[in-house]
């Protein structure tokens, strides 16, 4: 059986069953009563057809209910997939078909869905209603007439705990599937790394489809602490989010860079009393030197660290920021390979890269994904398989140099992948959804450099329908992809530069980008 | 210059539904919905909202100004707008 994902907060309710383990949206839940309202709810999946094995979604926006339904499905034996509850209609219904899922959790505004699931057989649980029980539609409440007992179910840790979805180079989102072995590796080294305490409160910034919150979510539940879940209404706004951390004494905060930026540039940090905060992770993106030393100066007595990790590895490298040395840098490093990875980087000609040479980064070790969900063809290329060693390997894709000191140096892309505001985006979904467009013949997305957001967005359109207009185009992208893939800038153009083989000239429109204005290149 | 409540509704909307509210809702945003909830504004939105406020109506917007009380809906940012214009008799 293994160790599994929930294991670590199951052995916390022996100490902690009275404290409080998650709030959310006004309302918190006990340890105790997460334990028997999960446990209600991995009876009720089982009652609707649920089978060890099974994908159940989760969409809707993240309450403490969140916690309830990650639980209470794995405890059914099943990987819970969840989906940005802002995301397109057509997103949402693809993601749902793609692993096949057996149930969904949602609100009854969301259910809607399921019309664009060809032939869909799902049962949904529906948080926001009370009764009114169908063939299909479960009401939250249902829960009420199951056993609070824990259900007898093997799972293996090889099994799947859930299947994070992301931007897919070829039009489509991948799910990457991470077993309970990938994720209790993840949270086991974490606790041994960062020593969260049961009087810790870890605040939970990042989206339950974004992998960030894999760390707050389970390093909470496995030392008995608290977890404060941020809202949209409170993370939009900078100054709300600084007052929140500050009334709820968060102690362990972990986020995107560009959350950071945002609350040093307009969160008012200075009148805030945030004397409570002992750690400060970021990942998902590059971190403007710049605003890290002011971040640093702001808070004096915090340990920051940059961790860095694809969702296919969760964190592989982690970097203490050396205050001392903030000065005089120019690039935060990305650090060196957690202790339970293997990480290395490969030159071009496939040799182990030493000190100061170029090459790909590649993480093997316990935490590295088994792959993309219904995709082995995908996963052949960068999933690694060798008979010499007992673990996969990924290949990241991204290019470092590792330095004389262990750190490695992170300097870009081999590919057309590229970070906003912290979201993995292929710029080829993108592209694809343009073309898809019938006026559309080719299509170009270029990333512009953006020091608070990390890049911005502009596409360049070449048409045959001479009135189309950039603000169409975005519609067209706004029912497909989520907001922050949608280009901000569309330009259009008789024809786009081609290299010598063939391909798009992305460098020469890189250099004329600075022309490129609504509609007009 | 004076500013009265019909048109100041009507820039803003006008600013939401075609910067903000892509592929979000259906052609119609109610004065009172929540622009939060359904995701027509995101991180990136609040602050293009906010320059578009400045550069429209010459104000300075503080940063503790920025919050959800004054933009959760397009009657919220219509009241705090109309609260920081010169009005009649002012």
């Amino acid at each position: 059986m293994g160790q599994l994902l929930h294991h670590v907060f199951e052995a916390s309710l022996e100490h902690h069953a009275s404290r409080t383990a998650v709030w959310g949206r006004g309302r918190g839940l006990l340890y105790r009563e997460l334990e028997e309202r999960s446990n209600q709810l991995a009876h009720l999946l089982q009652t609707n057809g649920v089978e060890p094995g099974d994908r159940v979604g989760l969409y809707f926006p993240k309450a403490p209910e969140s916690l309830i339904a990650m639980l209470g499905i794995l405890k059914a034996g099943a990987a819970y997939v969840p989906i940005d509850p802002q995301a397109p209609l057509k997103r949402a219904a693809y993601i749902i078909q793609n692993c096949g899922m057996k149930g969904l959790i949602t609100t009854s505004d969301r259910t809607g869905v399921l019309h664009a699931v060809p032939g869909n057989t799902l049962f949904c649980v529906v948080l926001d209603r009370s009764d009114g029980q169908s063939d299909s539609f479960v009401p939250w409440d249902a829960l009420n007439a199951f056993s609070s007992e824990r259900p007898e179910i093997f799972t293996n840790d090889t099994d799947l705990a859930y299947i994070l979805y992301t931007s897919g180079s070829t039009g489509e989102p991948k799910g990457v599937m991470l077993t309970h072995r990938n994720a209790r590796s993840f949270v086991d080294w974490c606790a041994t790394t960062f020593k969260i305490r049961a009087d810790d409160r870890l605040s939970n910034h990042a989206p339950l489809h974004f992998d960030l919150s894999v760390f707050d979510v389970y390093n909470t539940l496995g030392a008995g602490a608290t977890l404060c879940m941020v809202d949209e209404g409170t993370a939009l706004f900078p100054a709300t989010l600084s007052a929140f951390m500050e009334t709820q004494g968060i102690t362990v905060w972990y986020s995107v860079p560009s959350a950071l930026t945002a609350l040093l540039l307009h969160g008012v940090l200075e009148t805030r009393n945030l004397s409570s905060l002992r750690l400060v992770l970021f990942a998902g993106e590059v971190f403007p030197i710049k605003y890290l030393r002011r971040l640093a100066e702001v808070l004096p007595q915090v340990d920051l660290y940059n961790l860095y990790g694809p969702t296919e590895t969760n964190v592989c490298t982690y970097y203490p920021v050396d205050r001392a040395a903030l000065g005089r840098m120019d690039n935060l490093p990305i650090g060196r390979g957690c202790e339970t990875m293997d990480v290395f980087a490969v030159t071009e000609d496939g040799r182990n890269a030493s000190v100061g040479e170029t090459g790909e980064l590649w993480v093997r070790g316990p935490t590295v994904t088994p792959g993309y969900w219904g995709d082995p063809e995908r996963t052949r290329r960068s999933v690694l398989v060798d008979n010499a060693h007992p673990e996969r390997t990924y290949r990241t894709g991204d290019i470092v140099t590792p330095g004389a000191d262990g750190n490695f140096a992170f300097h870009g892309r081999r590919d057309n992948q590229i970070k906003s505001r912290g979201f993995r985006i292929e710029l080829g979904e993108i592209e694809a959804t343009l073309v898809d467009h019938p006026h559309v013949r080719e299509a170009v997305v270029l990333p512009i450099p953006d020091d608070e957001i990390g890049n911005r967005l502009v596409a360049v359109v070449v048409t045959d329908k001479p009135d189309l207009t950039a603000a169409q185009l975005q519609q067209h992208c706004a029912l497909r992809l989520p907001k922050y893939m949608i280009p901000g800038t569309i330009g259009f153009q008789e024809r786009l530069p081609k290299t010598s083989t063939g391909k798009v000239d992305r460098t020469q429109l890189m250099a004329s980008r600075g022309e490129v204005t609504d509609g007009v290149v | 210059m004076e500013w009265s409540r019909g048109p100041v509704k009507a820039n803003i909307r006008q600013f939401v539904m075609e910067n903000l509210a892509l592929g979000k809702v259906g052609g119609i945003i109610e004065d009172d919905a929540s622009l939060i909830d359904n995701g027509v504004i995101d991180s990136l939105g609040i602050f293009q909202l906010v320059s578009f406020l400045e550069q429209s109506y010459g104000i300075r917007v503080r940063d503790e100004e920025i919050v959800l009380d004054n933009f959760k809906s397009i009657n919220a940012i219509e009241e705090f707008l109309l609260a920081k214009l010169p009005r009649k008799g002012d």
